[in-house]
């Protein structure tokens, strides 16, 4: 096992395009942070560094959209699957080891971006309220921002897995990422708009972790709702990749 | 090859790639299901006497909340009618890429990019033809007893056509920038991003008024959607905008596509 999460990981390492997706997800919430927080500051409103990461998030979630669906696209992006099954034969060992592999790099790019996008807010703001009065601090204490925080990130851990079992069950790159991103910023924003139904989709079920505002679920169930999601689609997928032909 | 005889083969290949069909799939079946969720959910809303829980109680609202998704479907198909091209086949198939074999059978790079745009015309004013009537009619027979329609007849006309020609336009935009980046990945998540409410251009609307002026921001007020936010351009000068937009930039595509190496 984990001889297979290594080459699973070493895999990732070496595809420029994960690469550069990890980088450009953690420079887009950085610039995102800057942005929404001297619109904030133009605009004069009530906005601390982490209400300007929260609403960052919406928009980093693509990034980790592309980066959960990466290492299954790519699999079967040419031949590479074959090579892969030549080498470890055990079909539900190398999905646990990519599973493993791709939830260890979306954790690191979450803790990234969310840390970039806090810091470059946090700068913003600090540089404007020095120029008028007082801190640019959060409204909330150092619990409070963490948590806010965490739940960020372990948001966006969760829309990559989701990407990651929407790409197992579908295979191809392009199908996958619009299915994923589709369900995510269209359908879910459109139907919380005119149902309530929409709260057990994935991504408002995974919103509560930092943003608790919904009436029925709490972060704790709305992460458990999300993660049923992420283990039923995934489970399907899993079940093609270990039963069926490469 | 004359033009006719080329958008016939383009049209013919669309046909045959299954992304189109999942492009077309998630334009109108999806609009359908999102149209029926919405108006099931307004129908209950109104019959229970709380009117004032629905953003909108108009039918015509309610079928033209799904529009976004038209727009995705439009991004998919203008992005996969070129991107296709430039995927390459199974290493076990010579891992070739099919553009070589268009630019044999279509020597003028400008006309066969006109083909590509005449079949993503083509393909985008069906779809919507098809979708734009059904969802309408779907949300006033679900709903027509209990809502009152305040959409005026020829306003609501205005809007599909305003709709079509908007779907239009991203479909071609989205043509031009593929060609200009020949792989799918990033013109599929910047203009799936900006047909949604997570949209940079309107983060950047925050930020310089001149966003209004982005396509997809001055086009918006085709079809007005229910996120209406105050500002910008009117529906005449925005397509106009929109349209501008789209011709620049399949102009530059064209220029690319003629002096690069395939």
């Amino acid at each position: 096992m984990r001889r297979a999460l290594a080459a699973e990981l070493d895999k990732l390492r070496t595809l420029p395009i994960v690469l550069l997706t990890v980088l450009g997800t953690v420079l887009a919430g950085a610039v995102l942070g800057a942005a929404l927080a001297a619109s904030a500051v133009d605009g004069g409103w009530d906005v601390d560094a982490v209400d300007a990461t929260l609403q960052a998030v919406p928009f980093v979630q693509a990034g980790f959209v592309l980066l959960g669906v990466l290492p299954v696209a790519h699999e079967y992006a040419g031949s590479q699957i074959r090579t892969s099954l030549a080498a470890v034969p055990d079909r539900s060992l190398l999905l646990v080891a990519k599973t493993a592999a791709t939830l260890l790099v979306a954790c690191v790019t979450a803790v990234g971006t969310v840390a970039a996008t806090l810091a470059a807010a946090w700068v913003v703001l600090d540089r404007a309220a020095g120029d008028s009065s007082g801190g640019a601090g959060s409204d909330g204490g150092p619990g409070e921002v963490v948590r806010s925080a965490a739940g960020a990130a372990g948001y966006l851990v969760l829309i990559a897995m989701l990407a990651l079992a929407v790409a197992l069950l579908l295979r191809h790159l392009a199908p996958a990422l619009v299915g994923t991103l589709a369900l995510v910023l269209v359908v879910s924003p459109l139907l919380a708009m005119r149902t309530d139904v929409a709260r057990w989709l994935p991504d408002r079920a995974a919103q509560q972790l930092y943003d608790a505002s919904d009436t029925v679920l709490t972060p704790g169930t709305g992460a458990l709702v999300a993660l049923g999601w992420v283990v039923a689609i995934g489970a399907v997928g899993g079940a093609r990749l270990v039963r069926r032909d490469a | 090859m004359t033009f006719p005889r080329s958008l016939l083969a383009e049209l013919h290949k669309c046909l045959t790639l299954p992304a189109v069909w999942a492009g077309a799939a998630v334009a109108m079946l999806g609009s359908i299901a999102l149209t029926v969720l919405n108006a099931t959910t307004s129908r209950s809303a109104l019959a229970s006497g709380h009117p004032e829980m629905l953003a909108d109680s108009s039918p015509f609202e309610t079928a033209f909340a799904a529009m976004p998704l038209g727009t995705v479907g439009a991004v998919v198909i203008g992005v996969v009618v070129m991107g296709s091209e430039y995927t390459a086949n199974s290493p076990d198939a010579g891992g070739g890429r099919q553009i070589g074999t268009t630019l044999t059978a279509v020597p003028r790079r400008i006309g066969l990019l006109l083909a590509k745009a005449g079949a993503v015309v083509v393909l985008v004013v069906g779809i919507a033809a098809v979708t734009l009537p059904t969802t309408v009619l779907i949300a006033r027979l679900l709903m027509g007893d209990l809502a009152v329609e305040h959409v005026a007849v020829d306003a609501a006309v205005t809007r599909c056509l305003g709709g079509t020609l908007y779907w239009t336009l991203t479909g071609l935009i989205a043509l031009a920038i593929t060609t200009l980046t020949r792989s799918g990945v990033v013109p599929l998540i910047v203009l799936v991003m900006n047909s949604s409410l997570v949209s940079f251009s309107l983060l950047l609307t925050n930020v310089t008024p001149l966003a209004h002026w982005l396509p997809d921001m001055a086009g918006r007020r085709l079809f007005d959607g229910p996120y209406t936010l105050e500002g910008g351009l009117d529906a005449g000068p925005g397509a106009l905008v929109m349209a501008g937009w789209t011709v620049a930039l399949l102009a530059v595509a064209a220029l690319v596509l003629r002096r690069r190496d395939a």
